[in-house]
C-alpha cells in the first residue's frame, strides 16, 4: 500500500483528506506542524507528500525547498496546498520544485485523482 | 539768499558787479583766479572772458554743477557748451540781474526735472520687480519657496540690510537673509526682538525664544554687522489672510524707508499671502489624499487577509459535506441529504463571494494579471452558454446565443472575459422566470452608433473606432433607470436586498466592470420593455502594446 504523508497545522483538513484518501486504499500519515513534516518526511520516505504552505515555524515552501534540492528525497512528489492564489505564491511555489498546486477550498475527490495520477497512472 | 561768485582780475569788473549783486538777495563773493575751485558752494558763477584758459576754467566749473555765465563774447564754439548765459560788457544792472534770474530758474526746471525722471526710473523698476514677484507667486504651491520670492523681491526692490523672516509651517522658523555676517548675540538679539514684535501684534499668542531655530543666508560673509543694525530703519508686517497667520517679517536699511518703499513692502507682503492660503490647502488636499489612499490599500489588505482565513475553514467544511454527501459514510437519510445538501449549496456560495470580494480587492489594488491574447469572442459566448446549459434547462429557461459571422478578433484574455460574461448571464438566470428566454449577441458597431443610457455618456463618450458588442437581454424583473449607475457600485450593491435574495455576493456586476474597463472597454445596461439587456464593448483593433 502506498503511503502519503500529510502536513497541514489544520486538523480539520488532515482529518478530512486522510478519510477520502484510505478510502482510496492509501496509507497515511499525518504531521500537524512544519518541524514534524520534515522530519516524518526524512524518517518514513513517503511515497507522496500533501503539503500545506502557511504553516507556522517551517512553511510549506521551505519544506519543499529542502527535501527538492536533497537527492536523496527528490524524487518524491509534493502536491502544495494554499489559501493563497496570487500569481507571485504560484511563481514561488513552482521555484521550490512542487510538483502540484492546490488552492483551497479544493475539491477531495481532485485532490485523490491527482495523488492517483502520480501514484497509480 | 543767492550766492554769486565772480572770477575776474580786472578791479573795475568785480566793483562793478559787486554793486549790480548789492541787494540783500545776493551774497558776492569775487576772485581772481580759479584755485577756489576745490570747496566751491555756489549758485552762480560770473567768469570773465578775457581770463587766460577760458574753456578749462568753465570745464572744472560744470562738473560743480553751478550755472554757469560768461562776461563778455570772447569765447569759442567749445566754451560755449558749458555755459548757461553771457552778459555783454556794457549790460545795465537790470539785465544783468534778469539774466542770472533766468538762467537759474532753468536751471532749477532742469534740475527738477531730472529728480522726476529718476523717481520714474525708480517706479518702474519696482513695478517690474512687483510684477515678477507676482508672477512667480503665482507659479508654485511650496511655501517655502512662497516665502523665498517675497524675500527676493523685497530685497530686489527695497535692497534691505537684513530681513528677518518668521514663519510658521511644520515649527517656527526665524529666516535670516542678511548682507553680511551676524554673530550669535546679534541673532539672539534678533530673535528676542521678533518675539517681542510678533507678541505686541497678537496678543494671545506664544513664541518660544529659547527653541526658536535661526537660519542664515549671508551675501557677504566677510563683512559682519555690529548691534548698530539694529539702529537702521526698520519696517514690520505679519504675513496673513484674514484669521490665517503665516508669519511675520521684519526688514532693516541703512538709509530710512520712503512712503513709496512702505507701500511698495506692504504690497509684497500682502501678496504673498493668498497663494501661502492655496498653498497650505493644497498640502491639506495632498495629505487627505494619501490617507484615503492608504485606507483604500489597507481596505484591501483587509479583504484580502479575511478571505484568505475565511477559505481555510471553509474548505473542512465542504470537505466534511462532500464526505457525507457522496456516501462514504454510509447512505444519508432523505432528510438528512436534504439539509446537507443544503448546506453544501451554501458553502458553496459562500465561497463564491470569497472569491469575488478577492477579485475586486485583487483587480482595485492593480494586483491583477491579464494575460492578453489575440482570439475570438466566439470562443468566450460558447464557453458561458455550456456553463449555464444545466442551469438554463433546469430552469426551464432558453438560454440562446444569436452571433454575427466573422467578426474581426479582440485582444483580451479570455478567462477574464469569461468571467465577466459569466457574471452578466449568471444575473439574468437568476433574475428570469421560468420558461423565459435569455439571448447572448454579438456584433461589430462602430462607436458612433452606440447608444448608452445618459447615466453612462462619460464612459462611452470616450470610444473611437470600431467595437465587438456582446449584449445579454433577459425577461426577468428588469432594471429601473434610477438604479442603473448603482447596479456596477460595489458599496450600493454591498446593502442591496434584491441582491441578497437572489443569492451571491452581489458583486459580479462590480466585477464585471473591471474586468472590460481593464479591456478598454465599456459596460452599461438599458432598459426593456420586459427584463434588462447587459452590454459591453471591447475594442476590435489589435492593441500591439498589450501582446509585447
Amino acid at each position: 500500500m502506498k503511503n502519503i504523508l500529510i502536513v497541514d497545522d489544520e486538523q480539520d483538513i488532515v482529518e478530512s483528506l486522510k478519510f477520502v484518501l484510505e478510502a482510496a486504499d492509501y496509507s497515511c500519515c499525518c504531521a500537524y506542524n512544519g518541524e514534524d513534516g520534515l522530519r516524518f518526511a526524512k524518517e518514513i520516505e513517503p511515497d507522496l507528500i500533501i503539503l500545506d504552505v502557511m504553516m507556522p515555524k517551517i512553511n510549506g515552501y521551505k519544506i519543499s525547498r529542502l527535501l527538492k534540492y536533497d537527492n536523496k528525497y527528490k524524487n518524491i512528489p509534493i502536491l502544495m496546498v494554499t489559501a493563497r492564489s496570487q500569481e507571485e505564491d504560484k511563481l514561488i511555489g513552482e521555484e521550490t520544485g512542487a510538483d502540484e498546486y492546490i488552492t483551497k477550498p479544493f475539491d477531495l475527490d481532485d485532490v485523490v485523482r491527482r495523488v492517483d495520477k502520480y501514484l497509480k497512472g | 539768499m543767492i550766492k554769486i561768485l565772480f572770477i575776474s582780475d580786472r578791479e573795475d569788473k568785480i566793483s562793478e558787479y559787486r554793486a549790480v549783486f548789492s541787494s540783500g538777495a545776493y551774497e558776492f563773493f569775487a576772485y581772481t583766479d580759479e584755485k577756489i575751485i576745490g570747496e566751491l558752494v555756489t549758485d552762480v558763477v560770473i567768469v570773465d572772458s578775457a581770463l587766460p584758459d577760458v574753456k578749462s576754467l568753465c570745464k572744472k566749473l560744470k562738473s560743480k554743477n553751478a550755472v554757469i555765465i560768461l562776461l563778455g563774447d570772447n569765447f569759442d564754439k567749445e566754451t560755449e557748451k558749458f555755459i548757461s548765459a553771457f552778459l555783454t560788457e556794457n549790460m545795465t544792472a537790470d539785465w544783468v540781474i534778469s539774466s542770472v534770474n533766468v538762467s537759474l530758474r532753468v536751471k532749477n526746471a532742469l534740475n527738477a526735472l531730472s529728480d522726476t525722471n529718476k523717481n520714474l526710473a525708480d517706479s518702474l523698476y519696482r513695478l517690474n520687480v512687483l510684477y515678477d514677484t507676482s508672477s512667480r507667486f503665482a507659479g508654485t504651491l511650496d511655501k517655502n519657496k512662497l516665502i523665498q520670492y517675497m524675500i527676493e523681491g523685497l530685497d530686489k526692490s527695497l535692497s534691505f540690510s537684513l530681513a528677518c523672516t518668521l514663519s510658521f509651517f511644520e515649527e517656527p522658523v526665524l529666516l535670516l537673509n542678511s548682507l553680511y555676517d551676524l554673530s550669535e548675540e546679534l541673532v539672539s538679539s534678533l530673535k528676542m526682538r521678533m518675539a517681542l514684535n510678533y507678541k505686541s501684534k497678537f496678543e494671545n499668542s506664544d513664541l518660544d525664544v529659547d527653541s526658536l531655530k535661526a537660519v542664515k543666508y549671508v551675501k557677504h560673509p566677510a563683512n559682519k554687522f555690529t548691534f548698530s543694525l539694529l539702529q537702521q530703519d526698520s519696517l514690520f508686517a505679519p504675513i496673513s489672510l484674514g484669521d490665517n497667520l503665516y508669519g511675520c517679517i521684519e526688514i532693516f536699511k541703512e538709509t530710512p524707508f520712503t512712503a513709496e518703499d512702505t507701500a511698495c513692502f506692504q504690497t509684497i507682503v500682502q501678496q504673498v499671502s493668498l497663494p501661502l492660503k492655496s498653498a497650505a490647502l493644497y498640502q491639506e488636499i495632498i495629505e487627505t489624499n494619501s490617507k484615503l489612499e492608504k485606507l483604500e490599500r489597507l481596505k484591501s489588505d483587509f479583504i484580502s487577509i479575511v478571505s484568505h482565513e475565511l477559505r481555510t475553514p471553509l474548505t473542512s467544511i465542504k470537505n466534511s459535506l462532500d464526505i457525507l454527501l457522496g456516501g462514504k459514510c454510509g447512505k444519508l437519510e432523505p432528510s438528512a441529504d436534504k439539509f446537507i445538501t443544503m448546506a453544501q449549496r451554501n458553502v458553496h456560495r459562500l465561497g463564491g463571494i470569497i472569491n469575488d470580494l478577492l477579485d475586486l480587492s485583487k483587480i482595485e489594488a492593480g494586483k491583477m494579471d491579464f494575460q492578453f491574447k489575440q482570439m475570438n469572442i466566439h470562443s468566450v459566448i460558447e464557453y458561458v452558454k455550456s456553463t449555464f446549459g444545466g442551469i438554463a434547462k433546469a430552469k426551464n429557461l432558453n438560454l440562446t446565443a444569436d452571433e454575427t459571422e466573422n467578426l474581426p478578433y479582440i485582444c483580451a484574455d479570455s478567462q477574464r472575459l469569461e468571467q465577466a460574461l459569466t457574471n452578466l448571464v449568471s444575473n439574468a438566470v437568476k433574475f428570469t422566470p421560468e420558461g423565459k428566454t435569455i439571448t447572448v449577441k454579438s456584433s461589430l458597431i462602430n462607436a458612433e452608433d452606440i447608444h448608452a443610457p445618459e447615466c453612462f455618456a462619460q464612459s462611452t463618450e470616450r470610444l473611437h473606432g470600431e467595437y465587438i458588442l456582446v449584449t445579454v437581454e433577459d425577461e426577468g424583473i428588469g432594471l429601473a433607470e434610477k438604479d442603473f449607475l448603482q447596479a456596477f457600485d460595489k458599496f450600493a450593491q454591498i446593502e442591496n436586498s434584491l441582491s441578497r435574495k437572489a443569492g451571491g455576493s452581489g458583486l459580479g456586476l462590480p466585477i464585471a466592470k473591471q474586468l472590460i474597463e481593464a479591456h478598454d472597454g465599456v459596460i452599461w445596461c438599458e432598459s426593456r420593455q420586459t427584463g434588462s439587456k447587459f452590454c459591453f464593448v471591447i475594442p476590435a483593433a489589435a492593441r500591439t502594446a498589450a501582446l509585447a
